[in-house]
């Protein structure tokens, strides 16, 4: 077989051909061009789509920068997730016991669903400290969504748990701080894990002369000062808000003595539903807040204090 | 506002919420309470959910920045506000803080996108103190010319958590120019043959008051004794005189093709890009010899700076030049036909274009040289910008090569003085070349 090679010489194009004697038009001349002249690759430019999955967050889950090595602020970040993320997995196995989890109710085999929920909750903490070790935030994604499958009950109303240790089960106090602390815990992993992501790539700009940081430490340490101070408060205010149970009958109590009674005997306040209605009642109250625009008003009141 | 990470902690504690309701389950509703809570928390004394809560969007509102962002001001300067291309500004943002209580703010100056950071950030992060100011220096490199902007300055304040940022645009602007950059050219080859009646530097080959030699002729009477060629009046044996070559002004008539198609092949590198550096090194020289320059920019209208001399023209003309847009695709011949009746007969005119997907080239430039006019076309090739660019393959580079090839051999027959300009060629050699040198 003989396979023409192509030639230098381009002349014979033009026999037999009228040849414009305007400009070349570059539409009509892409037209002509015969096999072979496909357009090269790099001529084609780059358009980025985001997946499904990266519209649904709003932008890419892989930052297209590469994180320098960490620097001590991001590596002191990573070694307290590696903390936060041991006693999460504790108190994720402690509280969630295979009782009344998915795999229970689908499959009806209690040891099946003791192997899911350990694997869910081995799965997040691997894929959480590959996240925080590789600063790879697809890793962090789907440890949090691990996390949030594995505290997926369809049971009881009552917390119960896998593995008492302490003797909480029999105590309903402790296991609403147990509850109370494994919420802050999840959210403070959510929050660090964020937080590796988010320093490293803003220690990367800094030292890519991208971004330039005054006054760095006044920064790191406001947030250092919030990775101490809201969970503090969020524990206090949260308790306040599932402590309705018992304040509830406090307030009604001023009125009646006799209601107060009733409200502390009650089923349903003493159940999920009471929860709801302290919530309501703190949410509504928060709702009227910032409908009043306290906000506003406090950053004026801070201000003119400061005066 | 919210964050994205806030939508979806919010979302979670909703879903969570709600799942624990229906499910009768205290662990669900207790997690979210606790997201609720936290949530509540830094928006309330985070200070920036104001607007969300408000119900407003954030550039209808005016109040809340009164209290967080109002209190914050943005003045910047700029070492200057016209320079040439490759040349560098650099740019001073004074931030002033005039509340009573400091402050942590992300600053970002926005700059346009074909300017390159050179030295500093135009993006900070910083804590600025109660009534303190402080001097943001960044110095920026203008590779290309146009008329530019910096502004406004973006001013974000958020959590520490980045949860809720609130973010205001602090409309400072500063306008600059930055004029194509010039080459500095020794000769032209660019002569009139139709003198002026002022006096001028250049040579219009006619004898007349000059400094350059033209011709040998006999001596008359009234002929200064001091122009007697004596070795030519030993040779001949008849008194001999020099002649010299007449200087006096031109009008030269520069015309820049700025349509769409000028615009062919990279940011940095294509027609219009060589078309003004050149229009602007010539309209130097031919002013700096005292040449009246006339300059037409062509794309969707027929922009015209008339003819003048002196450095104002020169300012006037790079202003031009410096807002030269590649748009429309007005035929040369509607140029032509506007410009013939106003332009004196003999004048040299200079033709700056790629040549292409325009049909009336050769009629247009025909009717020059009809005319008699002396006609430079400084041709810069899209095809080769484009080629090295790697955007076409190299047989539809040789069609089109071989097109534009026939093409500037028919307007070379048609006496038209003409240079295929290659992208590394300087603009006196392309010069050189299209007179023949």
């Amino acid at each position: 077989m003989v396979v023409s090679k192509p030639s230098s010489d381009t002349s014979h194009l033009y026999d037999g051909k009228t040849v414009r004697s305007s400009a070349p038009s570059r539409k009509k001349a892409a037209g002509q061009l015969g096999i072979g002249s496909e357009i090269p690759s790099d001529a084609i430019p780059n358009v980025e789509i985001p997946s499904f999955i990266e519209s649904l967050l709003g932008g890419p889950l892989v930052p297209k920068m590469k994180f320098l090595p960490p620097d001590k602020m991001v590596q002191n970040l990573q070694v307290a997730v590696y903390g936060v993320l041991v006693g999460l997995a504790l108190l994720t196995y402690m509280i969630s016991p295979p009782e009344g989890t998915m795999w229970y109710i689908l499959f009806g085999s209690l040891a099946f669903a003791n192997i899911m929920q350990l694997s869910i909750i081995a799965g997040a903490t691997v894929t959480g400290f590959m996240g925080t070790y590789k600063r790879d935030a697809r890793f962090s994604l789907l440890s949090n969504t691990l996390f949030i499958l594995a505290i997926l009950r369809f049971a009881s109303s009552k917390t119960s748990l896998s593995n008492d240790l302490f003797g909480f089960q029999d105590n309903p106090f402790m296991l609403a701080i147990l509850v109370v602390v494994y919420s802050v815990l999840l959210i403070m992993y959510f929050e660090l894990s964020n937080g590796v992501i988010r320093y490293s790539m803003l220690d990367t700009s800094i030292r890519t002369n991208e971004v330039y940081v005054m006054n760095p430490k006044k920064i790191v340490g406001k947030y250092h000062r919030s990775l101490v101070i809201n969970p503090i408060i969020a524990t206090l205010l949260a308790w306040f808000v599932l402590s309705a149970n018992t304040i509830l009958p406090f307030i009604v109590g001023i009125f009646s003595n006799d209601t107060k009674v009733r409200l502390q005997e009650s089923v349903e306040l003493t159940s999920v539903y009471g929860v709801a209605l302290g919530t309501l009642f703190v949410f509504i109250v928060v709702g009227i807040l910032f409908g009043l625009n306290l906000p506003t008003h406090l950053q004026r009141f801070r201000e003119s204090r400061a005066e | 506002m919210w964050s994205r990470k806030s939508a979806m902690l919010g979302s979670l504690a909703v879903a969570m919420y709600l799942l624990g309701l229906t499910l009768r389950n205290s662990q669900l509703v207790t997690i979210a309470v606790v997201i609720f809570v936290f949530l509540t928390w830094a928006a309330l004394f985070g200070g920036h959910a104001d607007v969300a809560a408000s119900g407003r969007r954030a550039d209808e509102w005016s109040g809340e920045e009164g209290a967080a962002l109002g209190s914050v001001v943005a003045m910047r300067k700029l070492s200057s506000a016209r320079m040439f291309e490759d040349g560098e500004l650099s740019v001073t943002l004074r931030m002033q803080n005039t509340s009573s209580l400091p402050k942590i703010l992300e600053v970002r100056d926005r700059v346009p996108e074909v300017m390159r950071i050179k030295e500093g950030a135009n993006y900070i992060l910083m804590e600025l103190g109660p009534r303190r100011e402080t001097f943001i220096e960044y110095t920026v490199e203008c590779p290309l010319r146009g008329f530019y902007s910096l502004g406004p300055v973006t001013v974000r304040i958020q959590d520490p958590f980045g949860l809720f940022h609130k973010e205001k645009e602090l409309h400072v602007y500063n306008d600059f120019l930055v004029f194509p950059k010039m080459e500095d050219l020794k000769e032209t080859f660019v002569k009139s043959r139709v003198p002026k009646i002022f006096t001028g530097a250049v040579n219009i080959r006619q004898p007349g008051p000059g400094s350059e030699f033209y011709s040998l002729r006999e001596y008359f009477e009234g002929d200064s004794f001091r122009s007697i060629n004596w070795s030519a009046y030993a040779r001949s044996g008849k008194l001999m005189v020099n002649e010299r070559e007449r200087d006096a002004v031109s009008d030269i008539i520069i015309i820049v093709d700025s349509r769409s198609v000028a615009e062919t092949g990279p940011v940095s590198r294509n027609s219009l890009v060589y078309s003004t550096r050149a229009a602007a090194s010539l309209a130097k020289y031919f002013l700096g010899r005292r040449d009246s320059v006339g300059v037409i920019v062509y794309g969707d209208e027929v922009v015209s700076v008339d003819r003048d001399t002196g450095k104002k023209q020169l300012y006037v003309i790079l202003t031009k030049l410096a807002g030269a847009v590649a748009r429309g695709n007005i035929p040369l011949q509607v140029v032509v036909n506007r410009i013939l009746p106003h332009i004196n007969k003999g004048s040299p005119i200079i033709f700056l274009s790629n040549l292409e997907d325009d049909p009336t080239i050769v009629n247009a430039l025909r009717d020059f040289r009809a005319r008699d006019f002396d006609v430079t076309v400084l041709t810069p090739s899209s095809l080769e910008f484009e080629f090295d660019a790697k955007r076409i393959d190299r047989t539809g580079y040789e069609v089109m090569k071989t097109e534009r090839d026939v093409l500037i051999g028919e307007l070379r027959g048609l006496g038209v003085n003409i240079m295929d300009w290659e992208p590394d060629m300087l603009l006196s050699t392309a010069l050189a070349g299209a007179r023949g040198f």
